[in-house]
Parts: C-alpha cells; sequence; structure tokens
C-alpha cells in the first residue's frame, strides 16, 4: 500500500454557490496496478559474485580500454524487471562494487514482493598492478584483480516485483551514486520517455550544423583534429564519458 | 621518428600528422576529462543542440482543457440511487445537517420512520449536476455544504416539523412537496391547511348547500301563504268570541 489516493484540488475561489469551507467529498478509489505479468526468478535476491572466475587467466591482457569507450551493445533494454540502473558513462566495476550494490539492494528490499537481477557478468578482465614504489620497465606486472568494463548506455541492475518506482528509487539511487561511473534509477517507461526525447531533439534541433554532418563531409578537413571512430560516436562521446546534453 | 629523421624540410617528404599527436598526451580513454583540441573545442561549440523557440510560445496557443473526471461505477450508483429518490417520493425536504451524537441521529430516524419519512445523506458534488439538467432545477442554491434529505411517499408534513422541532440541530431549508417547491414558511402553512379527508369534506358540503336550500326556497311561497292563513284563522277564533266572522278574508283566500 504505497500510495493509493489521488490528490483533489480545490475549486479556487469556492464554485457558483460562493466560498465553501473544505470538506470530506466523496472518496475516489483508485485501482491497485495490475502486476498479474511478472514472473519471479528462482531467488529473488542478488547472486553472489566471484572475485575471481572459476578459471584464473594465466596470460596478461592489454589493457584494451575500448571496451569502456562508446555506447553499449549489450543489456540495454529490460528483461525481466521492470526498474533499473542504467549506467550514463564507462567504467570498471570490481569486486568491492559487485557487493556493496549486493548488500545494499539486499538490505533494503522485500525478497518476497521484489527481485533483482544482475545485468553484468562477474569480474572477467584481468588487471595488473606493479609494486609499489618501483621504477619503470622490468615487464608487465602481475595480475591484481578482475573487473567488469560497463559502456554507457547499459543496465547494471534489474529489480522487478509486485512494487512501485517510488519504493524502489531510494535505495537504487543510493546505490547509482556509489558506482565509479555517473549512473541513474530507471523504470521501462522512464528509459522508452528518455529515448523519445533524444529523438524529439534529433529532429527538432534549430542548429543546421551537426556534428554528425561536419564528421561525414570531413567540412574544413576537422578530421584531422578528430579520430576515425569520432564517425560513430558522434560527438556524443568523449573517452569514456557520455555526453548527455549533446545532440 | 619518420618526421624528425629528415634534416630542414618535412614537407617535402610525406609525414604522418597522426603520428605527431599520438606521441604527445594521453590515450584516447582516461579517467580524467582529456583536454580537447581547440578546433575540436569550436567544433562542438559551434554543434550544440538549439532548441526551438517559436514567436508564440505553445502553451499560450493551446486552449485550457478543463479536466474531465472519468465515471467511477460507485459515482453512478449514487446518481441513480439520488434519481430514483427524486422519482418515487412526493415529498422532499431538505434540511442542513450540523454534526449531531450518533444516538440523537438513530433516535430521530427512529421517529421520522415510523411516519414513513427516511432519511437521507447525499453528497453535493452527485445531487448538482443531476438537479441543473432536470426540472429541479430551483432547488440548486440549496445544496450548498452539508445537508440531508428527508423523503416520503406521503405528506405529513405535521409530523415531519414536530420531530424536527425536537432537534435543533437540523434546520429546514425547503422542500418540494407534489413537485411544488416550498420556502421553509410555505412548509409551516402546508402543515397548518387541514388533511385532505376533512377539506374533501368541506368541499362537499359548501357544494351540498345550495342544493339542500333549493326545496326551502321552493315552500318559501305556500309556507308563507300557509302561515298567512294560520294567523288569519287564529284571528277569527279569536273573533268569533267577540265579533260576527268576515267574510272578505275566505272570498280572497278563494280566489287564490
Amino acid at each position: 500500500m504505497w500510495r493509493w489516493r489521488l490528490l483533489r484540488p480545490l475549486p479556487v475561489g469556492g464554485g457558483p454557490g460562493g466560498v465553501t469551507v473544505p470538506r470530506a467529498g466523496l472518496k475516489k478509489y483508485v485501482l491497485p496496478p495490475d502486476y498479474s505479468g511478472i514472473t519471479f526468478p528462482e531467488r529473488t535476491k542478488l547472486k553472489f559474485m566471484e572475485k575471481v572466475p572459476a578459471v584464473p587467466k594465466v596470460k596478461r591482457e592489454p589493457r584494451q580500454l575500448r571496451d569502456i569507450r562508446g555506447p553499449s551493445r549489450e543489456a540495454t533494454d529490460f528483461i525481466q524487471g521492470q526498474y533499473g540502473i542504467l549506467a550514463l558513462g564507462g567504467g570498471y566495476l570490481h569486486w568491492g562494487h559487485f557487493e556493496m550494490i549486493r548488500l545494499t539492494i539486499g538490505r533494503s528490499m522485500d525478497p518476497k514482493t521484489m527481485f533483482a537481477i544482475w545485468r553484468v557478468p562477474a569480474p572477467y578482465k584481468p588487471v595488473t598492478r606493479k609494486s609499489l614504489g618501483h621504477r619503470m620497465g622490468g615487464g608487465k606486472g602481475p595480475i591484481d584483480h578482475y573487473v567488469t568494463a560497463v559502456k554507457s548506455g547499459r543496465l547494471v541492475v534489474e529489480v522487478g516485483g509486485r512494487c512501485a518506482f517510488g519504493e524502489v528509487q531510494p535505495f537504487l539511487t543510493q546505490v547509482a551514486q556509489k558506482l565509479p561511473f555517473p549512473a541513474i534509477p530507471i523504470s521501462r517507461e522512464g528509459l522508452q520517455r528518455m529515448r523519445e526525447e533524444e529523438e524529439e531533439k534529433k529532429l527538432n534541433n534549430q542548429n543546421p550544423w551537426t556534428f554528425e554532418r561536419v564528421v561525414t563531409a570531413n567540412m574544413l578537413g576537422m578530421r584531422r583534429y578528430l579520430s576515425p571512430y569520432d564517425l560513430q560516436l558522434k560527438g556524443r562521446y568523449w573517452g569514456k564519458f557520455y555526453l548527455k546534453h549533446r545532440v | 621518428m619518420a618526421a624528425l629523421s629528415g634534416g630542414g624540410a618535412p614537407w617535402r617528404r610525406g609525414w604522418l600528422p597522426a603520428l605527431q599527436f599520438v606521441r604527445r598526451g594521453s590515450k584516447a580513454v582516461t579517467r580524467h576529462w582529456k583536454a580537447m583540441h581547440f578546433q575540436r573545442q569550436k567544433l562542438m561549440a559551434v554543434t550544440e543542440y538549439l532548441a526551438p523557440r517559436p514567436a508564440i510560445p505553445p502553451r499560450c496557443l493551446t486552449p485550457r482543457k478543463e479536466k474531465v473526471e472519468e465515471d467511477n461505477g460507485y459515482t453512478r450508483l449514487l446518481r441513480r440511487q439520488v434519481e430514483e429518490v427524486f422519482r418515487d417520493n412526493r415529498m422532499i425536504a431538505i434540511c442542513q445537517y450540523n454534526s449531531m451524537p450518533g444516538e440523537d441521529v438513530v433516535l430521530m430516524r427512529h421517529y421520522l420512520r415510523k411516519h414513513n419519512i427516511e432519511v437521507k445523506f447525499v453528497l453535493n458534488e452527485i445531487v448538482r449536476p443531476l438537479l441543473s439538467q432536470s426540472k429541479y432545477k430551483n432547488l440548486l442554491p440549496l445544496f450548498v455544504a452539508r445537508n440531508i434529505l428527508l423523503v416520503s411517499p406521503e405528506l405529513k408534513a405535521k409530523e415531519m416539523l414536530r420531530v424536527l422541532k425536537g432537534v435543533p440541530q437540523i434546520n429546514l431549508l425547503g422542500a418540494c412537496i407534489d413537485d411544488t417547491i416550498l420556502s421553509r414558511q410555505g412548509v409551516e402553512n402546508f402543515a397548518k391547511l387541514p388533511s385532505l379527508e376533512v377539506s374533501q369534506g368541506q368541499t362537499v358540503g359548501a357544494l351540498a348547500l345550495l342544493p339542500s336550500q333549493t326545496s326551502s326556497l321552493l315552500q318559501r311561497g305556500p309556507a308563507h301563504l300557509t302561515a298567512l292563513l294560520d294567523e288569519h284563522i287564529r284571528r277569527l277564533q279569536a273573533g268569533e268570541t267577540g265579533g260576527p266572522p268576515e267574510p272578505t278574508p275566505a272570498q280572497r283566500s278563494g280566489g287564490h
């Protein structure tokens, strides 16, 4: 029972009968939302993510920061849940982040009426670190820990069940602010609205010059100062950052 | 470096400007916000989003839509009940209701029920739209603030007023009796009127008065004559003892 009553606006200055003292009128009951099409997974709480994959990697991998750059291709839409955390920038999630997410959400949600699922894999990418205080050189350092790469536009966790967005939003914001990249809690409708707004902005942009147009036509030789990746990124991404205000 | 190996003129042999930029500075993806080349900064500034700005803002053009609340099943039921009340009952009295203790309400309802008068609590927001469309438009000013309806298929205004006199928290505002709107004074006058049987009897009596006089009117002439004759006979009898009888009144009576 989160918030069922509709707020009644009072007529300004009273109706045609003059000024009336506000008193209780007819109570309008709003029907509770329909949760019929929701299937709960077997375990409603978030699974524990291992620090190190089952088969630890022997060969050290190059850094490959392109797994942070640009928009995400996977996990951009909702699968089972209704609400989730959307990443608005790129970054690496390590085991500490996973534990924080798991414990905060596990503490704040009701496992009987809500469920949560991971939308990111367990840490798989090895990150090397050289020991402190040594000079450059001497080869690549040993593997220190594992991380998961997250690109902008990817969902990190999904939450669903017999709950409203307002119930879920506080603890999802709490989690989202602690992530290493900017993130927001979002619902299915919110995500759709965001995409519609983007399309609208693209259509009603009054500026005849767009980054995409300049780059594809190489106007004024701008590609000299831009990366070949800017043809796909179109000025909305810069490094790991997602520029939300750009069209 | 291919560019730096040449002695003086890099323009003569081909040189890759991209390599120059890659050598210095950081990688493409950094933790910090990487400084953009000035040309890129200029490009980003030029290609920013410009929001549409019409001469007249759209909120001045769209007409203000009145929020139409959708029909609740419950409101429909209440409306139907009110319509039934107005249709089935002959007397409908509207009273102002001030808060009363619960047992007093029950007692009042009990006394009124004895005279077959029902007490109905109505909500103004349901009654007002109904009345404004029906023929009871003039009852609209009464449905302001908290009120109740006393409805009955019979017309027992005197008993109702007596019960209401004992309840100071209920004030009679007006009534609609047999599709006639009466004010408080009108209801009191109506209560003072005699009952239907009495007034029927009175009417019948008034109508029957004239025919009852017809026979006495017709008989007035001969009755007068009879009275005169009786008087005459009496005088004659009184005169016999005193003097001779007079033939002239006998002749006159024979002539008639």
